[in-house]
């Protein structure tokens, strides 16, 4: 009896210090600190702390939370055991939260980490990550604005010759010398896109030619909202041509919302009518060479330009002329002439040279084994 | 005052969603998500616009029997078949998902599948060596082909085998599209972003006022 009763208290003690020995070498894990996320709208708190070592037992953290004087509460799932960092979005603001970070090792042992301090989560005003691009915006937008009220005073600037805009008075004139209509294509973009608001102006510059030779121009729009617009501005361009008799609304209609539908049907248009001459400004996707190879096909003189730079090589393959990515947001300002639209060119012109000097500096410091200015675009990426 | 209005809420809303975009705070975001919103309400507006043209430019097609008037009667038949069942039922409607997934599905994918012959055309024109820049074009192109094509590799490694390279078709492929196209790429990418902040300074400063109709 004695000798079953020593073997119980001898086998009871091992365990004791077996179990002892496991949740002793269970180390809590160490600096933990819960900080209001930056950069952010306030609706998170970031809690981190220091990975521990590689034989430390522990398989998992467990996050734990505790609002004022509440019950800590866990959240989230086991982190698996390289984590250090975890982001809790589920915050309320105005609310003080604690944290502790449990570690769990392989047989549940537990062993939690001192209490954070109370933190909560508050919203910035400025992204300081942004700061570079900002910075950036603010040299580029003074360039322009520079130019275009250095341009007022009357300086002329020169702008490079572009083959394609320069072909806009011949496209129009082989219209109306054959007597055939031309045909505007805003492609699939909005309102609110800028290559749709840069084929818009484009679009008012021919305007005011047809207008002048009385050439009919149709526009089929992708979009109901452009159509109205395009059709305010076509009329305005008549009106200030002195030919509001010229204008005929019928000829800005709606077609349809739908990509290749859109195709189809001014495929159709083109097949039917033959327009002399076809403008594809704007937005495109897939369907540009659907459109431009039916132009082609029709013996119509094309004019593309885009934005889009994976539609320029069909474009470029399928059409006379080609605006080639910036050029589309030039032509307003070639084709009209104004000192002030031409002087937000040089400022374009100087936001090139900033780029350009950037990427020489950017190559040399790398090359040199100087690395702050990738790592500088990086962040800002 | 017809137009300095519209010049005036541009420049404000210009200026003011330009800034949401440095500012993460809750107050600028939901201004950024409201405006949003707003633009939003414009849709249901710009569908009935869309369909009243829509029926006024096929009216006068079969009244003027223009050519192929005749077709204008599929539009209508096409527009009020859709729209009988999906105002009472909703687009989940059986019948409904049915004409989508038959009629136009279809119809959407023999458009696209026109590119494949519309490309042989275009690139047949597009790499006749008549110039030097021609000549180029058609060379990268051939590479590229035949390095996107499994049989590519195969052909080098069998034919070009005494060569130190192996893969060498898709190898040459992957360098074209990684260094002389990526870079004419990103150079065509940062003239477009200047251009589009160009234009958006343009229209935010009421300098390009064309949209609005007219110059001046």
């Amino acid at each position: 009896m004695l000798k079953t009763i020593q073997w119980i208290v001898v086998t009871l003690v091992l365990c004791i210090s077996v179990s002892t020995v496991f949740s002793q070498g269970l180390t809590p894990p160490l600096n933990v600190t819960a900080v209001d996320t930056a950069n952010d709208d306030g609706s998170s708190i970031t809690i981190k702390w220091d990975a521990a070592a590689e034989d430390s037992g522990i398989s998992g953290y467990q996050i734990l939370r505790r609002i004022a004087d509440g019950e800590l509460e866990t959240i989230g799932d086991l982190l698996p055991v390289g984590t250090t960092t975890y982001v809790d979005s589920a915050i309320e603001g105005g609310t003080a939260y604690t944290y502790v970070v449990r570690a769990v090792s392989a047989t549940e042992a537990t062993a939690d980490s001192e209490q954070t301090a109370p933190v909560e989560g508050s919203g910035e005003w400025f992204h300081t990550e942004k700061t570079p691009l900002f910075i950036a915006m603010l040299l580029f937008s003074a360039a322009i604005v520079w130019n275009i009220y250095n341009a007022r005073s009357g300086k002329e600037v020169f702008v490079r010759r572009i083959p394609g805009l320069e072909a806009v008075d011949e496209a129009i004139g082989r219209a109306t010398e054959m007597g055939r209509s031309i045909l505007y294509v805003l492609g699939l973009g909005g309102v609110s896109g800028v290559a749709t608001v840069a084929s818009m102006t484009i679009l008012a510059q021919v305007a005011r030619r047809t207008a002048d030779y009385e050439t009919p121009l149709r526009v089929p729009c992708n979009d109901p909202i452009v159509m109205n617009v395009v059709r305010e501005m076509v009329k305005t361009a008549y009106l200030e041509e002195g030919h509001p008799d010229a204008y005929n609304e019928e000829n800005i209609f709606f077609l349809t919302e739908d990509q290749f539908a859109y195709a189809a049907g001014v495929d159709g248009i083109m097949v039917r009518e033959k327009p002399a001459t076809v403008f594809l400004q704007g937005s495109f996707a897939a369907e540009s060479l659907i459109l431009a190879e039916t132009g082609n096909s029709i013996g119509a003189i094309q004019i593309a330009g885009t934005d889009s730079e994976h539609q320029l090589p069909f474009f470029i393959a399928a059409c006379d002329y080609t605006l080639i990515g910036e050029e589309l947001y030039a032509a307003s300002a070639y084709l009209s002439k104004e000192p002030m639209l031409l002087g937000s060119l040089r400022g374009q012109d100087w936001g090139k040279v900033l780029i350009f000097g950037a990427i020489a500096l950017g190559v040399i410091l790398e090359l040199s084994g100087i690395t702050w200015i990738t790592t500088l675009l990086q962040r800002v990426n | 005052m017809k137009r300095q209005v519209p010049l005036v809420l541009c420049f404000l809303f210009g200026v003011v969603m330009c800034f949401t975009q440095f500012s993460p705070h809750s107050f600028s975001q939901s201004i950024y998500d409201e405006v949003v919103y707003w633009a939003l309400i414009m849709s249901p507006f710009a569908l009935a616009v869309g369909t009243i043209t829509l029926v006024q430019t096929h009216v006068i097609r079969i009244r003027r029997r223009t050519e192929h008037w005749q077709y204008s009667f599929v539009v209508f038949a096409g527009l009020l078949t859709m729209v009988v069942i999906g105002l009472p039922f909703g687009p989940q409607h059986p019948a409904f998902a049915w004409l989508f997934n038959n009629v136009q599905v279809p119809l959407d994918a023999t458009m696209f599948s026109l590119l494949a012959f519309l490309i042989a055309s275009a690139a047949f024109r597009a790499f006749r060596a008549r110039t030097f820049e021609a000549s180029l074009l058609l060379i990268s192109a051939m590479i590229v082909l035949i390095g996107n094509v499994p049989v590519g590799d195969l052909i080098w490694n069998t034919v070009l085998s005494w060569l130190p390279w192996d893969n060498g078709a898709s190898e040459a492929r992957q360098w074209i599209l990684g260094n002389p196209n990526l870079s004419a790429r990103r150079g065509i990418i940062l003239g477009v972003s200047l251009g589009v902040i160009s234009q958006a300074i343009r229209l935010i400063l009421g300098i390009e006022r064309s949209y609005i109709g007219g110059g001046d």
